[in-house]
């Protein structure tokens, strides 16, 4: 049991490290997905149908692709096509658009969930197509979408372990985890700290969403 | 997008057998998938029967279970079965398997890839079907327990089969995401779609070892990539046709729970 202290006591630097650096990750990577998820989403409902296409073909091929395919893509890939990208950008980036096809499919569902009566309404007053998106549905689409943006978070947080030990896109928790653990071989007591360092993320993340949700909810 | 488009960083598809590594990889992913699919459903659903236990103490140590399973990245758990399975047991089930059965089983490290799929999706699954058993109305239990019906008759008959049946979608949501996951074990040394691929933009050319036409990874990838999402959009077009039917055969719309990303959402 000391051997389990010991380990984080002798090497807490290094894990807080990988800790803060999975923190920046998933923060730069949920500000892509939700920028690029609002778009396409915006372009899922307007009513143009090649741009609809466009959405939906985004929607489609980034959610049934797998991330680290992407990640080879992303880093790898564009690099030898010529295009210079930076580690944490290919990493935090590929997850960010992965993850925007969900998001852009939860802020859809949240936009009809605001009914189309609405919507008639508004274009009946007068607003033009944008307006009406911009004041009357984003207001209260934004609320409904605050439970799914909160698990995609932790979605994000638990496929960010995957950018720094499959590429080395960066020094982030696990990949943190696994150069202590090929230091010292102390397997199960490295991969206990890894654990609980992931769960304070994804586990905290639950209760905030939680909290965050009877707060914000509107009731119908 | 001219390099992108350009005939000549295509050639290596139909080059030599380029394609039918980059297949047999992917076939190994789909062994993979399936094996630890069958085996997610089946301990998901026996957790989810655990969860919703009679007994206090059962439903408190199956709910911390689930939670910590789920909670962790399924990299980190491949990762870790990998590190600490010893080798005397990798070495001990090489000896076991049979040559008969598929090309993936023969890694040493098969076994702890598909008990990190299994136990990271057993759980997630082990959730959605929780959330169907409890979706279902209350009244329902009680008049299989008026008709005379046991515990287990009752949910044999009466619960299990409606409130899985409401379930389907986002159960094939995360089948869809376990299908992609299974890129994963390329991290922990199986050779598969992912490791095929390397091979082939390293290989393929150089004169000595390849068939001396350039495999750009970039376009390499995009092949891989999109044999996955091939596999993954047929999936998820079954589930919208069997939502569908079960709308149609119950007139009623089955309440929609979709599962994104390992996350169960009520809509």
């Amino acid at each position: 049991m000391s051997g389990l202290w010991e380990v984080l006591v002798r090497n807490f630097p290094q894990f807080l490290s990988g800790f803060v650096v999975t923190i920046q990750l998933v923060a730069a990577a949920f500000v892509v997905a939700v920028v690029i998820g609002v778009v396409v989403a915006g372009l899922r409902v307007q009513p143009l149908p090649p741009l609809r296409l466009a959405g939906t073909i985004y929607v489609e091929f980034f959610r049934n692709i797998p991330l680290l395919v992407l990640l080879f893509i992303a880093f790898a890939g564009l690099r030898r096509a010529g295009l210079d990208i930076s580690r944490f950008a290919a990493g935090a980036g590929s997850l960010g658009l992965y993850t925007a096809a969900y998001v852009a499919e939860a802020i859809r569902s949240g936009v009809f969930a605001v009914g189309q009566g609405q919507i008639d309404a508004a274009l009946s007053l007068g607003f033009t197509y944008p307006r009406t998106l911009r004041m009357i549905v984003l207001p209260q689409a934004v609320r409904t979408v605050i439970p799914p943006l909160g698990n995609l978070m932790i979605a994000m947080i638990k496929n960010s372990a995957i950018i720094g030990v499959a590429l080395a896109l960066a020094d982030d928790l696990l990949k943190e985890a696994r150069v202590i653990n090929s230091r010292t071989f102390q397997t199960n007591e490295v991969f206990f700290w890894a654990a609980v360092g992931y769960l304070i993320l994804t586990v905290g993340t639950t209760f905030v969403v939680r909290y965050l949700e009877r707060r914000l909810v509107i009731r119908r | 997008m001219s390099y992108l488009f350009d005939p000549a960083n295509w050639e290596w598809l139909f080059a030599g057998n380029n394609l039918r590594f980059l297949l047999q990889g992917f076939l190994i992913n789909l062994q993979i998938a399936a094996l630890a699919m069958g085996l997610s459903l089946v301990a998901g659903l026996g957790l989810a029967l655990l969860r919703v236990s009679r007994w206090t103490w059962v439903k408190a140590v199956t709910g911390a279970w689930i939670d910590v399973w789920r909670n962790l990245p399924l990299i980190f758990i491949m990762l870790y079965l990998s590190l600490s399975i010893p080798e005397s047991w990798r070495v001990a089930y090489q000896d076991l398997i049979p040559a008969w059965l598929p090309d993936a089983f023969d890694s040493p490290f098969f076994p702890a890839a598909v008990a990190g799929l299994t136990l990271y999706n057993s759980a997630v699954i082990a959730e959605i079907m929780r959330a169907g058993i409890q979706s279902l109305e209350k009244g329902q239990g009680e008049a299989a327990a008026a008709l005379g019906l046991s515990y287990w008759k009752s949910m044999r008959l009466v619960i299990l089969p409606q409130g899985l049946r409401r379930m389907v979608p986002a159960t094939v949501s995360q089948l869809i995401t376990l299908n992609k996951d299974t890129t994963l074990v390329s991290i922990i040394a199986i050779q598969e779609a992912l490791r095929h691929s390397r091979i082939i933009t390293s290989t393929s050319g150089s004169p000595f070892l390849g068939v001396g036409v350039d495999a750009p990874l970039l376009h390499v990838f995009l092949v891989t990539g999109l044999l996955f999402v091939a596999v993954n959009f047929a999936l998820s077009l079954l589930s919208r046709r069997l939502e569908v039917r079960e709308r149609e055969r119950s007139g009623v719309a089955v309440q929609r729970v979709s599962g994104i990303e390992d996350q169960l959402e009520t809509v």
